[in-house]
């Protein structure tokens, strides 16, 4: 009950209030100060740590679907083989072993394995995937920007506006109504969004730091 | 003919991505070359690295990867072109993973080439990846060496003589952060609101109605917003820095302001498919009360 | 108290009103106290979305975000999956939950075999429900999308934190024909939701959810206490607007901003 329940509630406990104390206090208060590094810095040290927890189980269930020949088990091989091959090469660069400058270049200008990886596979592959998002933009507008009623009116009147007012052909004619258009009506309802949601985000803090919402422990309140 | 037009609100949608995809290729073959009318946001970064001098320092975050490298490199190298040109000190370094491998060293290695008077570690300094998000930018705000024990190539910070003048991120004149997604709100909200030093924020087109609140409240002191940012930026260099036409000139830079021609015809085609689907919506509605 | 940074008293203030409000609130709905909450259209559609899946025979997907647990938006995620993994339990339809952040993955994980055993259904959970994707944002993207076009889940929840990839989702899954429920508080992301999701809960209704669909009186209270103090900071602001725009008491500005 202890290491599942309590241990858990009194360091959120801690973990929440010592960074807000720490706010209200000056660099030299050191008695609040020192903690709140510490707490900092151990941050970064958990996520490293959990990464690990991560990796662990890509290879359980990517080796289960290989072993199996489920659906898809070529794209599984694929993972763990680039998972394996940048893994290897950018832990061993990062320690200079087996000759490796790095994870960047030799001093030649050739790259590292992992910078290879990562400059002529990995960077590609990344930039397809956001390059999706215009046609995607163009569907979504197609299908979402209709005349139904005044407010979806309004939502697509904005739309073309902006999007001409965003390139030089339609800059001269839309350019000051987008510029305040942007500054106005959209810094109105942002700000209205972005208060609303800091309040429901520190109302929902002090429910974590309190052990009210208990739902990311696995716990119910009743326990 | 109602039916017949109301039949286009079903199109396939991979006729909308051939004619994105054409939108795209043709204006980067075939460079077209709009012009570019400068915006207050950007305008105001601009004048406030011209206010830095030699004896000034700019941190430059490279927050951001190879996704959204298109619209945030050419403000990156724009930005620290800009430093360069002025001489004025840039620590540079990335909070988003791939920021470290790509986009910084990429930019700093790039720009800096331009430049071969400037020195390593007395003009700037290139302090590669730090994981750890808003903790990590809690730690370099106060002092580099706790967030960075070395720069991107494992030399101590110690020994880099630019980082015994500029110990945290709040002894800098300004930060830029070059961000996709959520990095510049960080440096906004934590940088700016509780060190008090000027930020300044270039990010993707999608994140920029968000930048806009925190403008407006001060607590961002300009804002380049995608391409069309990026590519004010490069307007405002070559107006300031003739010397820079040969780098914007060079045909093989794929510059911001090259990529606007792109947004031109692909937001027209856009624009084209919602007065298509409103059309056919309507005759859709017709041919039903028919 | 020579330590105590006096520029930053008007931040202590909203936050001692803010927590004697919260705390009032609870107390009162622990009390019996009748706590009216308006009804959210995307919360109550989660029981027609888990039935349809569960009528069409196929999976439900629910995608976490992508941030990690210091997020205040997944952990919000976490409370309606929790409400979602009792359902998909109660009615045995396949649940899914890739994950792009370990630690979330961790969380996610328990709140998933804590709500099967709470339904009653242990036999049902698996260690493959809740899976690890990859850190990388583009490539859990391609990841999830892959199954939203591969095993085309009947529901789709986007629930937690999103970036670039929100428009990729929602319409990857938009055309595979899985009714979509999404909610997040980043600005940026809403538009594409609420143009390719078929509910979106927006900003504070996702921090409102777990305390929503737990009923639970002292939840309840809390989300009372934040909408006062809401209503107080939106006076605080009319009055901003009114002392600046006649110019009296400019000592109001100067205590109320940002230090």
């Amino acid at each position: 009950m202890f290491l599942r329940l309590r241990l858990p509630l009194l360091l959120t406990l801690l973990a929440g209030l010592i960074p807000i104390i720490a706010f209200f206090f000056k660099d030299d208060a050191t008695f609040i100060k020192k903690p709140n590094s510490w707490l900092e810095q151990d941050m970064v040290i958990v996520s490293g740590f959990a990464l690990l927890l991560g990796v662990v189980n890509v290879v359980q269930s990517n080796v289960r679907k290989i072993e199996r020949r489920e659906k898809g088990w070529l794209f599984a091989a694929v993972l763990l083989f680039g998972m394996f091959f940048m893994g290897i090469f950018g832990a061993a660069g990062a320690m200079r072993l087996g000759g490796l400058p790095g994870i960047g270049n030799y001093p030649n200008g050739t790259p590292t394995p992992f910078a290879w990886g990562s400059v002529y596979m990995f960077t590609p592959l990344q930039s397809t995937m956001f390059a999706l998002l215009a046609f995607y933009i163009a569907s979504a507008a197609f299908r979402a920007f209709r005349v139904r009623n005044l407010e979806a009116t309004i939502l697509l009147v904005a739309a073309v506006f902006v999007m001409l007012g965003r390139i030089p052909v339609g800059e001269g004619a839309f350019g000051s109504v987008t510029e305040w258009m942007m500054q106005v009506p959209n810094g109105a309802a942002q700000r209205g969004i972005i208060i609303g949601a800091a309040l429901g985000a520190a109302s929902l803090s002090l429910r974590v730091i309190l052990g009210i919402e208990r739902s990311y422990l696995g716990l119910e309140k009743s326990e | 003919m109602s039916t017949a037009l109301a039949k286009l609100t079903t199109i396939d949608r991979r006729w909308i991505f051939l004619l994105i995809g054409l939108g795209t290729l043709i204006p980067i073959l075939i460079p077209i070359g709009f012009p570019v009318t400068i915006t207050p946001p950007v305008q105001s970064i601009y004048d406030k690295i011209e206010t830095l001098g030699e004896n000034d320092v700019v941190v430059l975050s490279y927050d951001y990867g190879p996704t959204t490298a298109a619209e945030n490199e050419p403000m990156a190298d724009a930005i620290i072109r800009h430093c360069f040109l002025r001489k004025v000190k840039v620590v540079a370094l990335a909070l988003y993973p791939l920021g470290g491998l790509t986009a910084v060293n990429g930019s700093v290695t790039r720009v800096s080439a331009e430049f071969p008077g400037l020195q390593y570690g007395v003009d700037y300094v290139n302090l590669g990846y730090k994981d750890g998000g808003q903790a990590s930018m809690k730690l370099l705000a106060e002092d580099f060496s706790k967030a960075f024990p070395g720069d991107t190539n494992g030399t101590p910070l110690s020994t880099l003589p630019l980082m015994q003048k500029v110990t945290g991120a709040r002894n800098a004149q300004l930060a830029v952060s070059i961000a996709t997604g959520v990095i510049g709100e960080w440096w906004a909200n934590l940088i700016n609101a509780q060190y008090g030093l000027p930020v300044a924020v270039g990010c993707t087109a999608v994140s920029a109605p968000k930048y806009y609140a925190y403008l407006e409240a001060g607590q961002m002191l300009g804002l380049i917003g995608g391409l069309k940012g990026a590519s004010e930026y490069e307007q405002l260099l070559l107006n300031g820095y003739p010397q820079t036409k040969t780098i914007y000139s060079n045909p093989m830079l794929q510059t911001a302001s090259k990529g606007m021609d792109v947004q031109t015809i692909d937001h027209l085609i856009i624009i084209g498919f919602i007065v298509l689907g409103n059309i056919a919506y309507f005759a859709g509605r017709r041919a039903k009360q028919a | 108290m020579e330590h105590f940074d006096a520029s930053r008293l008007n931040a202590l203030v909203l936050f001692i009103v803010f927590c004697v409000l919260v705390l009032t609130f609870i107390g009162r709905a622990r009390a019996g106290g009748d706590l009216f909450i308006r009804k959210i259209a995307g919360l109550n559609a989660i029981d027609e979305a888990v039935g349809r899946a569960t009528e069409l025979g196929k999976k439900v997907l629910y995608v976490p975000g992508i941030q990690s647990i210091d997020e205040n938006q997944t952990i919000a995620s976490l409370a309606v999956l929790s409400h979602v993994a009792k359902m998909t339990a109660r009615y045995g339809t396949e649940l899914d939950v890739p994950n792009k952040d370990p630690l979330t993955f961790a969380s996610a994980r328990e709140t998933v075999r804590e709500a099967y055993m709470q339904a009653g259904r242990p036999d049902l959970y698996n260690e493959g429900i809740v899976h690890y994707v990859t850190y990388d944002q583009f490539a859990y993207t391609a990841a999830v999308s892959g199954t939203m076009v591969r095993e085309r889940p009947a529901a789709n929840f986007l629930i937690g934190s999103f970036f670039a990839e929100s428009l990729l989702l929602a319409e990857t899954g938009q055309a595979s024909g899985a009714i979509q429920i999404a909610g997040t508080a980043e600005v940026a992301q809403l538009p594409f939701f609420v143009c390719a999701c078929d509910y979106t809960l927006i900003g504070e209704e996702l921090y409102a959810a777990g305390a929503y669909l737990s009923r639970e009186p002292s939840m309840l209270g809390s989300i009372k206490g934040q909408d006062w103090t809401k209503a107080a900071v939106a006076l605080a602001i009319l009055l901003g607007v009114i002392f600046e725009s006649v110019h009296i008491f400019p000592a109001f500005k100067q205590w109320i901003s940002i230090n």
